[in-house]
């Protein structure tokens, strides 16, 4: 499969979910006799976009490059299987901080992105995560004065003033 | 103006700013050493840390952080031919070879003294060619802004290489359309938000800068699962040798770091370009002008291929300041995040800065100077220890570069939503990424996006509505040509080179 033409076909449905997206941008009353509305710039960006990406594929089939075409034994090597636990540990991270709190959604977040990626010694994961947690957890809250909230655990367990 | 440089260099002299510029250089070199993190993912994953903080010093940091990021990358480009930044591709060409010969501390030495030489050379430059222009930017309208910014992304279209130009402009609409989500800043209507109360505000430049880099750079570099090579891990494990360089040798670069950082800082300048072009026309020229001896040198460990990309990419990155601050328009994805950050700090880089802020101006020109000898000085004794830090496992370092990049946008809403947003864009990202869409042109596009629909807004509205705009003020006019050149100039030159290689052929 040509990579360009992949690229193209993305850029081209987005551009065209655009184009038609910005007859919906909600225009003021007496916005008819301005030059430029808030929908006039989305409006032509999306034709250019379409036009772009149009090009593009035309191209596509036009001329292959060597260069465009997806190296199969390079992408058997790739681990997508490692990247797709991380976004995982992403989200999870991204549903926990508020709940379980800053420091041990942390902890458990790089504990998770250690293991995922092949760390086998216990003692520089336990390590690495508690000390760059607390570490940075002290820097934000004692040194930078930021607030940084407890979590709700927290809250639930030692009452909402801990 | 010596006003201004004095108190410029009152500014940057202050211990706090001073301790500020070598917290960014080291951050950056060590940041940019590391494979595949460039210096955008650098400068953004600082981004946070600067916050509250005096905008100068933000600045001075965010400034050193580059200088650093650019050094950085020499570092593993010399020891383990593995550029982390492409603007020292160029450096593995020569650097490489000499570390195999048992010259790393060499090589590491000359990379340093020619980083510092260019950076400095060019930032008297700036000091000269910032105010200049400054001030003939004065005059210029909003239609100039528009055309000046039109011909901006086109060009990083333009020098995006070959048989990448569409990518790289449709790369560019998409940032433009990014861009747009939110509230439209004139008539307060929301746009693309889809009734959800999280994108009212828009996407933050700094979610999408630390999603499309860093983090899915992070990414990246997990899916093509590079292992360091034995090879590699034996490079780094070996004595890097002497680091002195002898007085004949400087005699030899010398010549070569003045031309490559000339060139450099004018490469940088120009829109578009920027360190990585200035780097590899730099080693380009000085093979062309050596003489036959000296060119079958080239690419086996030559001083000069190794001195002239050096200073290059760092007078390039002190060019390329030089829009940003006196026109307020940048002209690389690395500049854009500056201006990214710098518009959240809530100041408006453009020809005013010179006159409004004089200190914030000239403390950031000197202190370009003070990162350039406290890479020198951090770095040379360092340069083992440096290199040793390459050998840290990758299986650690990542976790903590995307755990860095989630929670430094965190920190500024305290969302969650954002970290939701910053998984998508991250993934979106890597698939652009592995069907080899450039990110750089995005993020420009993306932070030019609603300066260039206000200054279109006020152009047509000033010329009440007709587009007359585009050709009755001369500036526009021009500006605008030399845009419709460089759209064209892939086609002329192809059609001209065609006629030269069949008259060669004859």
């Amino acid at each position: 499969m040509v990579k360009s033409r992949i690229g193209a076909l993305f850029f081209l449905f987005f551009s065209l979910f655009y184009f038609y997206k910005s007859f919906d941008i909600h225009l003021l009353k007496g916005a008819y006799y301005e030059t430029m509305t808030a929908q006039t710039f989305p409006y032509y960006l999306g034709i250019l976009g379409i036009v772009v990406s149009l090009l593009l594929l035309l191209f596509s089939f036009i001329k292959i490059d060597k260069d465009d075409l997806f190296d199969m034994e390079k992408l058997r090597t790739y681990d997508f299987k490692k990247a797709f636990y991380l976004i995982l540990s992403m989200i999870f991270y991204g549903y926990t901080i508020r709940s379980l709190g800053f420091v041990i959604s942390t902890i458990l977040f790089l504990i998770l992105g250690f293991k995922i990626l092949g760390e086998k010694s216990w003692k520089i994961i336990l390590l690495t995560s508690f000390g760059i947690s607390i570490a940075f957890w002290l820097l934000l809250t004692q040194l930078l004065g930021i607030y940084v909230e407890n979590g709700l655990i927290f809250e639930y367990f030692l009452g909402a003033q801990s | 103006m010596m006003d201004g440089i004095w108190l410029g260099i009152t500014t940057a002299l202050s211990g706090y700013n001073i301790f500020m510029v070598a917290i960014g250089a080291f951050a950056g070199t060590f940041i940019g050493m590391l494979p595949g993190l460039g210096p955008i993912s650098a400068i953004a994953l600082m981004i946070p840390v600067t916050y509250g903080m005096d905008p100068s010093s933000a600045l001075i940091l965010i400034a050193g952080v580059y200088y650093g990021a650019i050094f950085g990358g020499s570092t593993s480009s010399i020891l383990i031919n593995a550029p982390g930044v492409a603007g020292t591709v160029a450096t593995a060409f020569d650097g490489y070879p000499m570390a195999r010969q048992g010259h790393a501390g060499k090589a590491l030495a000359i990379a340093a003294y020619a980083s510092f030489s260019g950076g400095t050379i060019a930032a008297i430059f700036l000091l000269v060619a910032a105010p200049a222009l400054a001030k003939v930017s004065l005059s210029f309208q909003s239609s100039d802004y528009f055309a000046l910014m039109v011909l901006g992304l086109t060009a990083v279209a333009a020098f995006a290489g070959k048989g990448k130009f569409l990518k790289a402009a449709i790369m560019t609409i998409f940032g433009l359309m990014l861009a747009t989500v939110g509230t439209d800043a004139d008539s307060g209507v929301s746009r693309y938000t889809f009734g959800n109360m999280n994108l009212i505000d828009g996407i933050s430049f700094l979610l999408l800068a630390m999603a499309s880099f860093a983090l899915s750079e992070a990414l990246m570099n997990i899916i093509e699962n590079q292992k360091m090579t034995k090879e590699e891990k034996e490079a780094l494990k070996k004595e890097i040798g002497s680091l002195k360089v002898t007085k004949k040798e400087i005699k030899e670069i010398a010549p070569v770091i003045g031309r490559s950082s000339v060139l450099g800082f004018f490469v940088g300048v120009l829109p578009g370009a920027g360190a990585t072009i200035a780097s590899f026309l730099a080693y380009g020229m000085e093979r062309s002008i050596a003489n036959v001896k000296e060119k079958l040198k080239f690419g086996k460990g030559s001083l000069r291929g190794l001195a002239a990309p050096e200073s290059a990419n760092n007078a390039a990155c002190s060019g390329s300041f030089v829009p940003l601050l006196t026109l307020g328009i940048p002209g690389s994805g690395t500049t854009a995040v500056i201006l990214g950050a710098l518009i959240s700090y809530g100041i408006q880089p453009g020809p005013t800065l010179y006159t409004e802020q004089p200190a914030l101006f000239w403390s950031v020109i000197i202190s370009m100077y003070i990162g350039n000898l406290i890479l020198l000085i951090l770095n040379l004794p360092l340069i083992p220890y440096i290199a040793k830090l390459l050998a840290t496992p990758k299986q650690i370092l990542l976790p903590l570069v995307m755990f860095f990049s989630l929670i430094g946008v965190y920190l500024v809403t305290f969302n969650t939503f954002d970290i939701y947003m910053m998984v998508f864009f991250s993934i979106v990202a890597v698939f652009l990424r592995l069907v080899d869409y450039p990110m750089a042109p995005m993020i420009l596009g993306f932070i030019l996006g609603g300066m260039m629909e206000n200054n279109l807004r006020r152009a047509l509205t000033i010329s009440d509505g007709s587009l007359s705009f585009l050709w009755e003020r001369p500036i526009t006019a021009s500006i605008l040509v030399i845009t419709i050149i460089m759209l064209l100039w892939p086609l002329i030159t192809q059609l001209f080179l065609g006629k030269m290689g069949t008259s060669e052929d004859k």
